[in-house]
Order: structure tokens, then C-alpha cells, then sequence
């Protein structure tokens, strides 16, 4: 008895390690904030844990946990009486077509690839300064010594060229 | 009716790429809960179970409370060390991807050692325009070495992606050992840096980039460049210099007067211990371990066999840094990094008894002059050689040739005369003048402007110079006219429906109206800009879409090939495509010039208001009017007259000569008032010429030499093939030229400036073939034959060499003194063999 939940105990560990990413990820893309991807994330395995989930196929495993992690938030967002930032159905359409059920680290190796070939160093540079320093337009235009408006679209503009490039590479 | 979905669906691929984007570049990354998990998950077992009794119930409360206390510190410790680690968790996945990319390079290099031993040789470099087709069973391999490379650093990433399970920091097998680099394509791959002097300065980024074979996305070959000339073979670097395996093989041709080549013909470089480990792992035999053993123990830096010391192999390393930073190296331009060149391998001699045919389409395009003279007025540097297309400077200037008389669009003139640079050698001038419209009978014309308004336009060179040369054109345009502008980026594709001509208002307010910045793609663009001048068809006018980019255009949308398909497509229905280039930095010269060749239009550069104002005020006619298509030369030596022959420039442009009879294969075209020129230099009947002969054929006699006496005497026959714009089927003139023996100054002028500018481009381009070409020659040609030079094109050409002459001579004597180094250490080495 004490070995198998043992096992068990070794077996939810695996799990977790397996999957918590993706599902942290499509958290955040449903439109959680970090703390709250945190917190749902780990209500997902719990939820999924108690139902005495059997893992068949990582693939399968990981759709299921998405399922639930949509239904969590749900959960979450009725008892506040708010609606989800997104439609969810629509979104786990797009991420079921676009990222698959392997998870994002194909999406995200082919991201790599087209930031180093798909964009010139100054457009980099306003991605960097977006995304990673998180600074308003205003602010990336004053580093640029462009107008905020030509940052809107500079940006715009790299984000439609990356992801035509990733999901290029990602159709191929 | 679907459009709220796809809207709602694009949003939510958006989305995606924000959550793709924040993680790579180092925003955030999903946070390793596993402890907290399981914590909370061993308390919800706890819990689940209920049983009935106080002293259990009282037992699970008590269990409960030490739960919560363990979870909330393991919490509080993940917290703590996530917020200690997070610097550490960027340099740690620098790290982690440093080691798998070594790795996989560390695998390509073992799989080139294991090929060489099979084989005695390593794999070729060679490619294919097409990505897709492989030339020979070496390409297989290079792409199962690709392949394996992307795979490899694929699962590496993955595994670098995937939360480690000791924690946070994402920890990949091996250790961060010395890269070893491949490199593959690349002509020059021995710098110096501060690790030592064998190491390849040119890794950027990830590796793979110029590693790549060209498929979508990268830049198409030109038709007849194929990358496998002169370069070495293989080579595998690691960061202490020494670690290094291949053999070079650097001959051809670099930049210095009769080109030099380079004596260094075998530098073998032994690698030691990197690819033991691999080799003993990978073979577990007692032989291979044997051969290992033999590697292991090679010196590291070798010359034909001879170990050089590190002083010799430094100075070596630094002549072969001059030789690499003068070379041809395309998309590496000696500006910024961002232009794309494609090389370019000049025409050679041909003997006149095996190649007595010499066919290729014209071309009058001009962008090649107006970048090189950028490059040197500007920018006071020279231009990378293949920015140099020796007859688009020819083609740049006005000759004075009479126009024809006839009903044919255009009139040739022919000229014999010495050739300046090499005396002992002919040159020949064939020009083309097409037929003159006077701008009141310029027939009605409907233009669309597809422009380029993405962030990169944003430069003064960039949009507000096409706004300036679109303001002068539309001062030209009549009621008979339509305009229309499309921009490719920002949310409105149309900016300016079809307009008549006589609007000016209206049009000059849409181009103050632009302004940089969007992100539709040029792919839905130019989709757009086609269908609007379908819209506004004008038949028996002119029916063009004008394309002006800095060459940011259609990165990773639309496939080149694609889109050449396309727009050679819409030039059957009678749309014709032009080009217009602008700024610097990002610009796409070779897909530029091959988009506008399918197009049947031409390829322009702006590089200041000058230009725009010759290109669409005074060349309007010629910009915008094509009146001949498809115009093809055919010129047949004479083998009595003439040993061997060279076309000076059109490298691009050669054609096969079958294909001059055949009515499907797409030649340039010929605007109204265009002229174009060709030289060809020529050895005459008896000269020397040092060419490899071919052996004589066993079961075919020799043609022979014609015993018409009036033919014997004459030097070549030109034969033209052109179509009508509108038309399918070709038409043949015939020209037969008979040199009269003239010397170079019994020339006329337009013959003297045309070799000197032909002369300017072979010392830019360093050519094997410059002969007794000088910039000091250059000048006394150019400025003694500047004629009437209406509008100072000549005066400016004189002032672009003379900013060339210093640079141009400096350049000359680093690569000598390179060469002498090189010389030496050949010597050195043959001495101590």
C-alpha cells in the first residue's frame, strides 16, 4: 500500500515537471497574469490528480490538462463575475492548430530562429525594449529617436512578419 | 462572413506570439511549481480520505497545519531563489545554448571527419539555386549534415526549454566544452580574434545562419552563380585556436591589379583532442581508436604538411584577413550588414573555336551605378565588388546614338577600336538606341505606386526622398493618365484610389498624407497594387506598378520564388513591374533586380533627388514605356578574325544559345530612348590567350573556317531578336562588323568614356581581367571624353573615381603585401619540404 503511493507520489511528480510549462504558458495566454497562471496552474493538477487521472499518451495528457485549466479558469472568473479576457474555445482552437498538443517549445525554437534572420537589429532592439523591458512606446521611441506612432507599427509590423515566419516554419 | 472569426483568430494568434515573444526575449519564463504541487497534492490525499473519529479527525487537522506550514515555505524558498536566480537563469540559458549548439557543430564536424576518411575529401559546398535540388551526392550529405545540425539543435533547445527537474535553472547534458565550428560556404574563413588567430570571426547569432542552404526566405542565386568556385572545403574551429580540421583550398579572384592567387593552396589544419572523444565514442573499435590515437597527436597548425610556429601562423592569419575582408563575400557588404549582394562571376575568355556564339539578354537597368556612387560619395568607402555590375555603369550614361529611322524600335551602332587596358586585345562596342517618344506623345499611362511605408522607410533617404521623386513625377502626369498608390504597411492598403493625372491636388496631398509604419505584408500588397492597375487597364497604354522599397520587402511572407512566379505572371497580362531602391542597410539589390527582370520592367537606385529626377522626369520615357520586350543579342565570331573573346559585364544576364531562337525564354526590355552598350574584348586571330583546350573530338570533325572572302574578312555578326510589347513572336535583325583596325584614340568619345567606365567597374570589382586599368587612366579617359554632358553625369563620374583613386590604391597595396606574405610562407614551407 505505502509503495504504491510511493509510485504514485513519483508518478504526479513526473507529471507535473512534464506539463507544468505548457500548461503555465497557456495560462498566460488566456490571458492570466504571472501570480494567476501560478495559482491555476497549480489547481489544474490538483483538480486532475483527485479525478484519478491516467496517463495514457503525453499528447493526450496535455490536451486534457488544458481542458481543465480553461474550466479552472472559468471557475474562477464566473466567481468573480468576470468574463475571460478571451473566448476560450476560439483560443484553444487556435493553440490546438497552431502549437499542437506537443506543447510550445517547437513554436518557441522556431521564434528563435526567425528573431535571428527575420529581423533587422533596430527592430530587435523595440522588441527588446517591448517585451523584455517593458517600456511604453513613448519610452522606446525617445531610445529610437523615432516618433511613438512609427514604434506602434515598427512593432506591429515585426510581430506580423515573426509570425507569419513561425508559422511558416511550424506548417513546414 | 467569416471575417469576425478570422479577425477574432488572428488576435488570438497575436496573443501567442506575445507569450512566444516575452519568454524569448527574457521577460518571463514558466516558473518550476513542482514542489509546491506535490505539497498541495499530498494535502489534498491527506484530506480526501475523511475517516470518522475525533482523535483521527483531530490527527488530520494537526497533519493539515504542518502541510500548509511545509507548503508555504517551500514556497516562500522557490520564491526566494527564483528572485536570487533570476540573472543567473538568462546566463545559465546562454549557457545551456552555447553547449548544445557546440555539440550539434561538434557532430557536424565529426560527420565531415568520418565523410574525409570514407572518401579522401570532404564534402563540396556546392548548391543549387534552388534549395531544394542538390547538385551531387556531396549535397546529400551537406543536407543530411543540415538536417542532423537542426535537429540537434532543435532537441537541444527543446531540452533546454523544458523545466530541469533539479529547479529553475534549465541544465543541459555535456559540458561546455569548445565549440567547434563548421563552416561551410564561406570563402574566407580564417580571421584572427582575440582567442587566437584560426578562429572564424564570422559566427553570429545561433550558427546556422549562413549555414543555411537558400530556400524561402533567403536570397535566390543568380542564374549561372553557383557558390562552389575557390573555396575551401572544410574547416572546424575551436575558441583556443587550435582544435581545427580541413583543408583549405584559396585560390581566384581577389581584389589587385591581374588578380591574385592565393599561393596557399593546401593549409591543412590538424585537429587534436575534440574529435577523439567523439570518434572513440561514436566507433568503439580498436582501429578507430588507433586513428584517433593518430589525430590526437597531430601538430596543430599545418601548411602542406609542414607545422608552421604560432608567429608565421599569426601573420598568415592576418594576410588571409585582408584577402577575406576585400573579397567577395556576399550579403556582407564592407557598409552595413544588412545589404544583400549576390556573387557575381565575371565572364571569362572564350576560345572562338569552341564557343563561337555569345548570347545574352540586355539589360538597362541602372542601380548598380547610382549605389556605387553612394558608396563612394557618401559613405567615402568602396562598394563591395558584387555591388558592381560593370554594365549597369556602361548603361547608366547618355550615349550619343542616333535613334532609328525605320519602323524598328531600335538602331545599333557598332564600334572596333584598341582596347585600352590591354593594346594587344580589341574592343568592341555594340549599342542600342531605342526609339525616342516626345513627351506629348507619351501614351496614356496608368502607374501604381506600391510603396514601401514600413518602420525602416523612416530615414530621410528613405520616404521623404520617394515622396520628393513621387512629387516631380507627378508634375508630368496629364489628363490622359492614372495614378494610384497602394503602401504596403499600416492599415489602409489604398491611399490613393486610380486618379487622372490632372488631379494634382488630390495627389500631392496623398503623398504628403504618407507617412512610415505598419505591418501589412508586402506579399497582400503588391497583391493589391496588381489589382488596381487590372482595374484601371489601359489598353494600348502604359499598365505599370512601380515597387519602391528600401528592400525590407516581403521578409518572411511570401516565398521569392513565389512572388517571382507571380509577378512574371502579371507581365503576360500586360502589367508591367519597376523597381525603385532606396537607402541603405537593409537593402535587397539581388531580389530587387531579379523581381524587376521578371516584371519586364527595370530596376532603379535613388540615392538623392538627382537621381529621382532622372529617373522619373528626364528618363521618364524610358522608366515608364517599354517598346521592345524580350531583346535578346546573339553574336557569332568570326574564327578567322578573332582567337577568344570576353563580354565585359551581363554575368547575369548570359543565356544559352538555343535560347536566342526560342520565343518563351524572357530577355530584358527596351524603354523608349534607352540606350544600351555592351563591350566585348577581343584576342585577335593568332593572339595569345591563356585558356584551357579541350581535347580534339574522336567521332565529329572540326566545323570549318568559311572561304567566302567577303565573310572571311569580317569580325562578328550581331543578330538582334526583339518582340513589340504586345507581342508573342520574335523579330531577327542581322549586323555583320568588320573592324577597320582603328586606335583607342581614333575612337569616338562615347567608345572612350564607355571603356573607361567598363575599366572603373573591373578595378572595383578587383577583375582578373583589368589588365593596364589604372584610376589614373580612368580620369584621362573619362575627362578628355566627357563630350557635351548635358546634365553632368560625366563631370560627377570623374569626381566618383577620383574619391575611389586613394581607396582603391590602398586597397591594392594591403592585398600585395598580403599576397607577399603569403608568397612567403608558400616559399618557407617548399624549403623546409
Amino acid at each position: 500500500m505505502k509503495a504504491e503511493m510511493v509510485d504514485r507520489q513519483a508518478e504526479m511528480a513526473a507529471l507535473v515537471r512534464f506539463h507544468q510549462a505548457g500548461v503555465w504558458r497557456y495560462l498566460r495566454y488566456l490571458g492570466c497574469c504571472p501570480v494567476e497562471a501560478d495559482d491555476l496552474t497549480q489547481d489544474t493538477f490538483l483538480a486532475v490528480f483527485r479525478d484519478g487521472f491516467e496517463d495514457r499518451s503525453s499528447e493526450q495528457t496535455a490536451a486534457y490538462l488544458r481542458t481543465v485549466a480553461r474550466n479552472r479558469l472559468l471557475a474562477v472568473r464566473r466567481s468573480r463575475k468576470k468574463a475571460p479576457e478571451v473566448d476560450l474555445e476560439a483560443a484553444e482552437a487556435v493553440w490546438a492548430e497552431t502549437v499542437g498538443d506537443r506543447g510550445m517549445d517547437d513554436y518557441l525554437v522556431a521564434l528563435e530562429d526567425c528573431l535571428e534572420v527575420g529581423v533587422t537589429p533596430r527592430v530587435r532592439r523595440a522588441l527588446e525594449l517591448f517585451y523584455r523591458d517593458r517600456l511604453s512606446r513613448d519610452e522606446i521611441a525617445e531610445q529610437l529617436e523615432m516618433a511613438a506612432e512609427g514604434v506602434k507599427t515598427l512593432l506591429r509590423r515585426a510581430r506580423s512578419v515573426l509570425r507569419e515566419c513561425v508559422e511558416r516554419k511550424l506548417g513546414s | 462572413m467569416n471575417e469576425p472569426h478570422d479577425q477574432l483568430c488572428d488576435e488570438l494568434r497575436d496573443r501567442l506570439l506575445d507569450q512566444a515573444l516575452r519568454e524569448t526575449l527574457g521577460a518571463e519564463s514558466p516558473p518550476d511549481l513542482s514542489d509546491r504541487i506535490i505539497a498541495a497534492a499530498d494535502e489534498q490525499t491527506a484530506v480526501l480520505p475523511q475517516p470518522k473519529g475525533d482523535g483521527v479527525m483531530g490527527k488530520t487537522k494537526g497533519r493539515r497545519w504542518v502541510w500548509v506550514a511545509i507548503a508555504s515555505t517551500a514556497c516562500l524558498l522557490v520564491g526566494t531563489a527564483t528572485a536570487l536566480l533570476l540573472p543567473a537563469v538568462r546566463a545559465s540559458r546562454e549557457a545551456a545554448r552555447r553547449s548544445v549548439v557546440s555539440n550539434s557543430l561538434h557532430q557536424l564536424g565529426a560527420s565531415m571527419h568520418n565523410y574525409h576518411d570514407a572518401t579522401q575529401t570532404f564534402p563540396s559546398p556546392r548548391y543549387t539555386n534552388d534549395g531544394a535540388q542538390y547538385a551531387s551526392s556531396d549535397d546529400k550529405l551537406r543536407l543530411e549534415l543540415e538536417n542532423r545540425l537542426n535537429r540537434e539543435m532543435k532537441n537541444g533547445m527543446r531540452r533546454y526549454a523544458e523545466p530541469a527537474a533539479a529547479g529553475h535553472v534549465h541544465s543541459v547534458e555535456g559540458p561546455i566544452g569548445p565549440s567547434v565550428l563548421p563552416i561551410v560556404n564561406n570563402p574566407y574563413p580564417i580571421g584572427q580574434d582575440t582567442e587566437g588567430p584560426f578562429r572564424q570571426p564570422l559566427m553570429q547569432g545561433s550558427g546556422v545562419q549562413y549555414n543555411r542552404i537558400a530556400g524561402p526566405g533567403t536570397i535566390p542565386s543568380r542564374p549561372g552563380y553557383v557558390a562552389q568556385q575557390n573555396q575551401p572545403r572544410a574547416l572546424a574551429f575551436s575558441p583556443d585556436g587550435k582544435i581545427v580540421t580541413g583543408t583549405v583550398n584559396v585560390t581566384g579572384d581577389i581584389s589587385s591589379p591581374g588578380s591574385v592567387q592565393l599561393p596557399v593552396d593546401s593549409l591543412e589544419i590538424l585537429e587534436t583532442h575534440a574529435f577523439h572523444d567523439r570518434r572513440t565514442e561514436d566507433q568503439d573499435t580498436v582501429a578507430n581508436a588507433e586513428a584517433a590515437d593518430e589525430t590526437r597527436s597531430a601538430v596543430p597548425l599545418l601548411m602542406r604538411g609542414v607545422p608552421l610556429n604560432r608567429r608565421s601562423a599569426e601573420r598568415l592569419a592576418r594576410a588571409l584577413e585582408v584577402l577575406r575582408k576585400y573579397n567577395i563575400e556576399s550579403g556582407q557588404g564592407p557598409a552595413e550588414g544588412g545589404d544583400k549582394y549576390v556573387r557575381l562571376v565575371e565572364n571569362p575568355f572564350q576560345a572562338v573555336k569552341d564557343h563561337p556564339l555569345s548570347t545574352f539578354s540586355i539589360d538597362v537597368d541602372t542601380a548598380s551605378y547610382a549605389n556605387v556612387r553612394r558608396f563612394l560619395l557618401q559613405e567615402n568607402q568602396l562598394p563591395p565588388p558584387d555591388a558592381v555590375r560593370i554594365e549597369e555603369l556602361v548603361n547608366y550614361f547618355d550615349y550619343d546614338y542616333s535613334p532609328p529611322t525605320s519602323d524598328v524600335p531600335f538602331a545599333s551602332h557598332i564600334e572596333v577600336a584598341e582596347c585600352p587596358w590591354a593594346p594587344e586585345h580589341r574592343l568592341v562596342r555594340i549599342a542600342l538606341k531605342g526609339r525616342e517618344i516626345q513627351t506629348n506623345q507619351r501614351p496614356a499611362s496608368n502607374l501604381v505606386f506600391l510603396l514601401d511605408v514600413s518602420g525602416s522607410m523612416d530615414q530621410p533617404d528613405k520616404l521623404p526622398l520617394l515622396q520628393a521623386g513621387m512629387k516631380l513625377l507627378a508634375g508630368q502626369l496629364s489628363e490622359n493618365d492614372r495614378v494610384a498608390i497602394v503602401v504596403y504597411a499600416g492599415s489602409e492598403g489604398l491611399v490613393l484610389p486610380s486618379t487622372v493625372g490632372d488631379q494634382r491636388a488630390t495627389i500631392l496631398d496623398a503623398i504628403d498624407r504618407l507617412n512610415a509604419g505598419g505591418s501589412t505584408n508586402g506579399g497582400a500588397g503588391i497583391e493589391l497594387a496588381y489589382k488596381v492597375a487590372r482595374e484601371n487597364f489601359i489598353k494600348e497604354g502604359v499598365n505599370r506598378v512601380i515597387l519602391c522599397t528600401d528592400g525590407d520587402f516581403n521578409v518572411g511572407t511570401t516565398s521569392t520564388g513565389a512572388l517571382e512566379r507571380m509577378v512574371e505572371e502579371k507581365a503576360k497580362s500586360g502589367v508591367f513591374l519597376s523597381v525603385l531602391g532606396f537607402g541603405r542597410g537593409n537593402l535587397n539589390d539581388a531580389m530587387m533586380e531579379t523581381i524587376s527582370n521578371k516584371g519586364n520592367g527595370n530596376y532603379a537606385y535613388i540615392d538623392g533627388i538627382t537621381e529621382a529626377r532622372k529617373v522619373l522626369v528626364e528618363q521618364m520615357g524610358g522608366t515608364l514605356i517599354t517598346i521592345a520586350k524580350d531583346v535578346k543579342i546573339q553574336v557569332e565570331f568570326n574564327p578567322t578574325q578573332a582567337e577568344a573573346y570576353r563580354l565585359i559585364g551581363y554575368e547575369n544576364r548570359m543565356l544559352a544559345a538555343e535560347d536566342f531562337n526560342d520565343d518563351k525564354k524572357d530577355a530584358g526590355e527596351i524603354g523608349a530612348g534607352h540606350t544600351v552598350t555592351a563591350l566585348y574584348e577581343v584576342v585577335p586571330a593568332g593572339g595569345k590567350v591563356d585558356l584551357p583546350g579541350v581535347d580534339p573530338l574522336k567521332y565529329q570533325t572540326e566545323p570549318k573556317k568559311t572561304r567566302n572572302k567577303e565573310r572571311a574578312g569580317e569580325l562578328l555578326t550581331l543578330k538582334l531578336r526583339y518582340k513589340q510589347p504586345d507581342g508573342d513572336k520574335s523579330d531577327l535583325l542581322e549586323f555583320p562588323v568588320t573592324d577597320g583596325g582603328e586606335a583607342f584614340s581614333k575612337a569616338s568619345p562615347d567608345f572612350q568614356f564607355a571603356a573607361a567606365v567598363a575599366s572603373f567597374g573591373m578595378l572595383l570589382r578587383g577583375s582578373q581581367y583589368q589588365g593596364m586599368s589604372s584610376y589614373d587612366a580612368v580620369l584621362e579617359i573619362a575627362q578628355s571624353a566627357k563630350g557635351a554632358d548635358k546634365y553632368g553625369y560625366r563631370a560627377e563620374f570623374v569626381q566618383v573615381v577620383e574619391r575611389a583613386k586613394p581607396l582603391g590604391e590602398e586597397r591594392a597595396a594591403l592585398i600585395e603585401e598580403a599576397r607577399k606574405v603569403l608568397e612567403a610562407a608558400e616559399q618557407s614551407v617548399e624549403h623546409d619540404q
